[in-house]
């Protein structure tokens, strides 16, 4: 559907508006459902444990890591309790 | 070396960053000549580690992303799709790189936007320069060379648009339900806008009905019933 088509049958007069309403509500059904999937791939450092979520990310849907015996992705479970550990001056 | 990845590897979250740990149940080790060895006196036990190990593209995020929310043409005109194992990936090194296929079976646009699947080494979207039955045609230097012989399968997909270029004529990124969808949303802005909340409440019922829809199309439930011996027909 065109954005001049939505305009028409909402009434809406101004392009500028009825795109920024537009990308909201596209944020809003991708953030409740799995309209448009990405993949990001990261190298896993020995000795590191921080990575960055992806930038344009809305919601996450699963965290794999890389089982290079048979090369395969696998789905890893996210821990529910609070790590003890905060900081590590010195880490290995 | 990674192993059981799933059942060894755990992450938390803590605000944008995801840590990353490892289940180990360990002991001390040393490495005597090319044997790594328990030492007797110490035992580490079970515990979370940091990875212990480089792993190249070994983190996987997948997760839904606002991205290209105008395309140049409509999902349902994006329907151009051919699988085959006679289609080969050609290097043109200065030149333009190509896509052969010897059975002439390609029936593309000449700027279409396409994606590879099953290749080897060439999986991924491409923008075509011309497009003929045996040949797809690209900028130079996005294709390695593959011979036929994979199952590959090439498709269509909607060209994006760029912020500063959308206009009337472009098109949301979306199916025709999600569409109307987005058309309720902004009726129930433009309704907030001059106060009339019961008429706001009334279009977001109708744009979450409309999501809800979209999804129960995606699944085929079948219910049945054990039919009672005494049930009339």
């Amino acid at each position: 559907m065109t954005l001049q088509e939505i305009m028409e049958r909402t009434g809406l007069k101004e392009t500028g508006l009825a795109k920024a309403w537009i990308k909201d509500a596209i944020q809003l059904i991708r953030s409740q459902y799995p309209e448009k999937i990405k993949v990001d791939k990261q190298n896993i450092i020995d000795g590191e444990r921080e990575y960055i979520l992806p930038a344009d990310m809305i919601s996450l849907l699963s965290i794999s890591v890389k089982d290079t015996t048979d090369n395969k992705y696998k789905r890893i479970r996210r821990i529910s309790n609070d790590i003890v550990l905060k900081e590590d001056t010195e880490p290995e | 070396m990674s192993f059981d990845t799933d059942r060894n590897w755990m992450y938390t979250l803590s605000g944008r960053n995801i840590h990353l740990w490892q289940w180990v149940e360990t002991a001390a080790t040393d490495t005597v000549g090319s044997h790594r060895v328990k030492l007797p006196a110490e035992y580490y036990g079970k515990q979370l580690i940091y990875p212990n190990e480089d792993i190249s593209s070994g983190l996987r995020v997948e997760y839904t992303a606002f991205s290209e929310p105008f395309v140049a043409e409509s999902l349902e005109d994006t329907s151009s799709r051919y699988s085959a194992s006679t289609i080969a990936f050609v290097d043109g090194g200065g030149g333009s790189d190509t896509i052969t296929d010897t059975a002439n079976g390609f029936d593309f646009g000449t700027t279409d936007k396409i994606r590879i699947i099953g290749s080897s080494s060439n999986d991924g979207d491409y923008q075509l320069t011309n497009s003929t039955a045996g040949t797809l045609t690209m900028a130079t230097g996005l294709l390695t060379v593959e011979s036929l012989g994979e199952s590959i399968t090439i498709y269509q997909i909607p060209k994006s648009v760029a912020d500063a270029s959308v206009d009337e004529s472009s098109h949301v990124n979306l199916n025709r339900m999600l569409s109307l969808a987005v058309v309720d949303y902004i009726k129930a802005q433009m309704k907030e806008s001059v106060g009339d909340l019961q008429g706001k409440e009334y279009c977001m019922r109708e744009f979450w009905k409309k999501l809800g829809d979209n999804e129960s199309n995606k699944r085929n439930v079948s219910m049945t019933f054990p039919a009672s011996p005494f049930a009339i027909k």
